[in-house]
């Protein structure tokens, strides 16, 4: 009996230091700055620069996304080829590198003396110290956390589905709009939030690849950097506005997934 | 006219099948599972390519191997209901009965859904999704989403195996009005032979890829051509030597112990099916009466009671079963352990050479 | 199972307690001395059986985490304000000057630019410092001292304010922009890819590195020793090779 009693008693220890490792740098955002210095801060251009530039830039790059990555997921997710395998590991390999890796990464393909810097530069495409840059660099990674997702979640529908939709005469385009989305729409958000929070947070490679350029590629997290040591309050400020925003993805996909308890996605 | 030929090798069965079902009539292939019946209707519906095949379907060809023919699953007219029916969970009944209609305004598709949905008494549910209907309700919407575009052939699997027993029945009487009603050739696969019995016109035994036997119920409960089938369709199946007797029947002695007589003619290692309902029981040791020839003395083991009908299961030298009504339990007073013996008479006795 | 959390414990116990380890000094130094510290401190450590964790980034970040309470025993930074102010805040000992550098103009080697002016043309992509940390400071510092109509055209071509030079160097060695403004030594450090354009007497900065002992350090001896190397040590050596002039 007494050996429970330590085990338990262990378990309790290890969360409650989880839970406050976790819990108090967040708090201590909140907590080191009153609220009117916080908002104050917030005012001044620099900081609301960052904050539209992150949004847009992000809002961009989830856009891309979804639109090239969601066909890309279910032809994975739906059928079978020679070097899926491969595939597969190809495109979940930005989620193991190091930010910086991926700044490097980027700079040796996409960056000015890259493999495709000429062609690109060729093209009248301005990838560094420009918005389009930061976008690239966003999108790279975090697709491999929305692609992930999205394999799983479609891998997980119920193929009768699909069957049933063909004897009732859709195409595969229109069960894939009508059917499979839908059904799969709870997995799908999951990865959204997943990419959204590793877009929103991206600073090794959009610095290495993009620069840092208020308004035009300094972000957030950049800008964050760029204040903390000589405006601390501002860099909280700034933190402060990223935390509300992350915990409010993390709610809405909550939100979404309920729906997955029902057995259905909401419309 | 719906005609199918399918050959096909799928992992260690060999799919091998051929069958023709009229306008108007409804064909049930009733097999165990692992026979094959969901991989020929997958072949008509064009989800599965066999590797030789015909499917003719009224007066358009859908698949011909030979000639290269195979027209995609999505431009085949079929109606099919899926063992679990495949209701989609995102849309409501009607949206689901609906998703088959191209080319209407949403009124009319509306009109149209509702107006199958009442046929089928679910009027008042035509905005729940799937995850609030009961087992009966789900299965009676995908059979009206099967029906919804009047297809040219329909092709059921499993319909009523979903079900619980007590909505089965019910649910069992109303497909087979629907069924009834319908003009398209049905094929309806099942591993319940009592079902493919109530619910087809005629009925194919499917085991092992080919199709052992195909035609009206009565005649394969009562010609059936193998043991399987006997036991398939639900006989008593014994085994022993038959021999001719001088009197012109056929004398079999049983595998450990008794004799039984029967107008089949046959010689040698011979199946012996019965069934159930035509054994009778004797207390024993009562003198024997009435016209049946045949007498088996066994033990009660078992009683089991379905509906307003009694299974006695009964150990002799070879198992058998006997149904009886639950009047003549009481009265005979049957109790596990009991000793009767169970009689019927030569008539009713099938012998299949094994 | 027991024998598992006897290894635990030992190894617990040799981590925390180790009185016959090597001591250690932590040394916050600006990025643009990366080359020749990372010389001379393993030399210096052997020496004074000490080990020497290095920490490059820019000067004002470094001194944000001094104030932090960060545990630093040496901060090097590439001026004297930022020493001073720490100073100023009893958080640094009395900083010395130990070094100075040049500021230069730094392009790609094949570049046709050869003096400020020429930043003044439209479409010169241009990577500076940002203005906290000192390089920025000094590159502000210089471009106020030209005509407002052409220090107004310059600062139009910035691009991105780096938070240290390492970013300013990876820019133009990269080939994303045309031009940005380092300490000679980085560009000496880039190998043949830079070529460093040297800047009029009249527009260069004093550049002068400063550097002490943090208040709060664990190894204050051996602080103050390696500080002194700085100025007059094999430390001062390699800074020398690495291009850094003498202290004033």
């Amino acid at each position: 009996m007494t050996r429970r009693a330590w085990f338990s008693a262990l378990l309790v220890v290890c969360l409650a230091a989880a839970l406050t490792f976790l819990t108090l740098p967040v708090v201590a955002i909140f907590v080191d700055s009153t609220p009117g210095d916080l908002i104050a801060s917030l005012g001044e251009p620099g900081a609301l620069d960052a904050l539209w530039l992150s949004l847009k830039a992000t809002a961009a790059s989830i856009a891309i996304i979804l639109v090239v990555g969601t066909p890309a997921a279910y032809l994975l997710a739906t059928r079978s080829f020679p070097g899926r395998a491969i595939v597969v590991t190809l495109i979940e390999l930005p989620l193991v590198l190091p930010p910086a890796v991926a700044g490097i990464a980027l700079l040796a393909s996409v960056g000015p003396s890259g493999v495709l810097g000429g062609a690109i530069d060729a093209a009248g495409i301005e990838l560094s110290f420009a918005t389009a840059g930061v976008v690239v660099a966003l999108t790279f990674v975090a697709s491999p956390f929305y692609v992930r997702q999205a394999v799983a979640a479609f891998a997980a529908v119920d193929r009768s589905l699909l069957d049933a939709s063909r004897t009732l005469g859709a195409s595969e385009a229109h069960a894939f709009l009508r059917i499979m989305i839908p059904v799969a729409l709870p997995g799908l958000a999951a990865g959204t939030a997943l990419a959204l929070g590793r877009a929103l947070g991206e600073f090794g490679a959009t610095l290495m690849f993009a620069g840092s350029f208020q308004g035009i590629t300094q972000t957030v997290p950049l800008a964050i950097y760029d204040r903390f040591s000589t405006d601390f309050d501002s860099a909280l400020a700034l933190s402060a506005v990223l935390v509300a925003v992350s915990a409010a993805i993390l709610l809405s996909v909550k939100l979404v997934r309920g729906g997955e308890a029902l057995g259905i996605a909401p419309r | 006219m719906l005609r199918v030929e399918a050959r096909h090798q799928l992992g260690e069965l060999l799919l091998d099948v051929e069958l023709a079902v009229k306008r108007g009539e409804c064909l049930a292939l009733a097999g165990p599972s692992g026979a094959g019946k969901t991989s020929l209707l997958r072949v008509a519906a064009g989800l599965l390519r066999p590797e030789q095949g015909r499917v003719d379907a009224n007066w358009e060809t859908w698949l011909d191997t030979e000639r290269g023919i195979d027209v995609p699953a999505e431009q085949r007219r079929c109606g099919y209901v899926f063992q679990h029916y495949a209701l989609f969970p995102h849309l409501s009944a009607w949206q689901n009965v609906a998703y088959p209609l191209r080319g209407l305004t949403r009124q009319e598709r509306l009109a149209r859904a509702t107006e199958l949905l009442e046929r089928f008494g679910l009027a008042e549910r035509a905005d729940a999704r799937p995850h609030t209907l009961s087992g009966g309700e789900r299965q009676r919407v995908a059979v009206a989403r099967a029906l919804a575009r009047g297809p040219e052939v329909l092709l059921l699997d499993e319909p009523l195996s979903a079900l619980d027993a007590r909505t089965r029945a019910v649910a069992a009487r109303e497909l087979g009005g629907v069924l009834r009603e319908s003009e398209a050739p049905t094929v309806l696969v099942t591993h319940d032979f009592a079902e493919a019995a109530q619910l087809g016109d005629r009925v194919g035994i499917i085991d092992n890829g080919r199709v052992v036997q195909l035609g009206t119920p009565s005649e394969l409960a009562a010609t059936p051509r193998s043991a399987f089938v006997a036991d398939f369709t639900g006989a008593v199946v014994l085994t022993g030597v038959a021999r001719t007797a001088p009197s012109g029947a056929t004398r079999v002695e049983l595998d450990g112990g008794g004799t039984v007589t029967s107008t089949d003619a046959a010689e040698g290692l011979v199946a012996v099916s019965v069934y159930p309902w035509e054994i009778a029981i004797e207390p024993a040791g009562e003198a024997p009466h009435g016209s049946a020839e045949n007498r088996l003395s066994a033990e009660v083991v078992s009683i089991t009671t379905v509906g307003n009908r009694v299974r006695l299961g009964l150990a002799g030298p070879q198992p058998l079963v006997a149904e009886v009504t639950v009047a003549s339990v009481e009265r005979l007073g049957l109790n596990p352990g009991a000793q009767v013996v169970a009689t019927w008479q030569a008539a009713a006795t099938r012998l299949v050479s094994v | 199972m027991k024998r598992v959390w006897l290894v635990v414990l030992l190894s617990i116990c040799a981590g925390a307690c180790g009185s016959d380890d090597p001591e250690r000094l932590v040394v916050s130094a600006a990025s643009s001395m990366t080359e020749a510290l990372e010389k001379c401190a393993p030399r210096f450590g052997d020496a004074d059986d000490a080990e020497v964790r290095l920490s490059f980034a820019g000067s004002d970040e470094l001194a944000a985490q001094i104030r932090q309470g960060a545990k630093v025993d040496v901060y090097a930074a590439a001026n004297t304000r930022l020493p001073d102010e720490l100073h100023a805040d009893d958080l640094l000992t009395q900083p010395v000057e130990f070094a100075t550098n040049e500021f230069v103009l730094a392009v790609p080697k094949d570049s046709d630019i050869d003096s400020i002016e020429d930043l003044t043309r439209e479409r010169t992509p241009l990577v500076v410092g940002s203005e906290s940390v000192p390089i920025g400071a000094y590159t502000r510092e210089t471009l106020a001292r030209l005509p407002s109509d052409q220090e107004k055209a310059i600062l139009a071509n910035v691009r991105s304010n780096e938070p240290d030079v390492k970013g300013i160097v990876g820019k133009l060695t990269q080939g994303a922009a045309d031009a940005g403004f380092v300490y000679m030594t980085d560009a000496t450090a880039a190998g043949g890819a830079l070529k460093a354009i040297e800047l009029p007497a009249k527009l260069q900065p004093q550049v002068t590195y400063g550097a002490g002992v943090v208040s709060k350090a664990d190894q204050p001896k051996l602080a103050q020793r390696f500080v002194e190397g700085l100025t007059d040590g094999d430390c001062a050596g390699a800074l020398e090779d690495a291009g850094f002039g003498p202290a004033p």
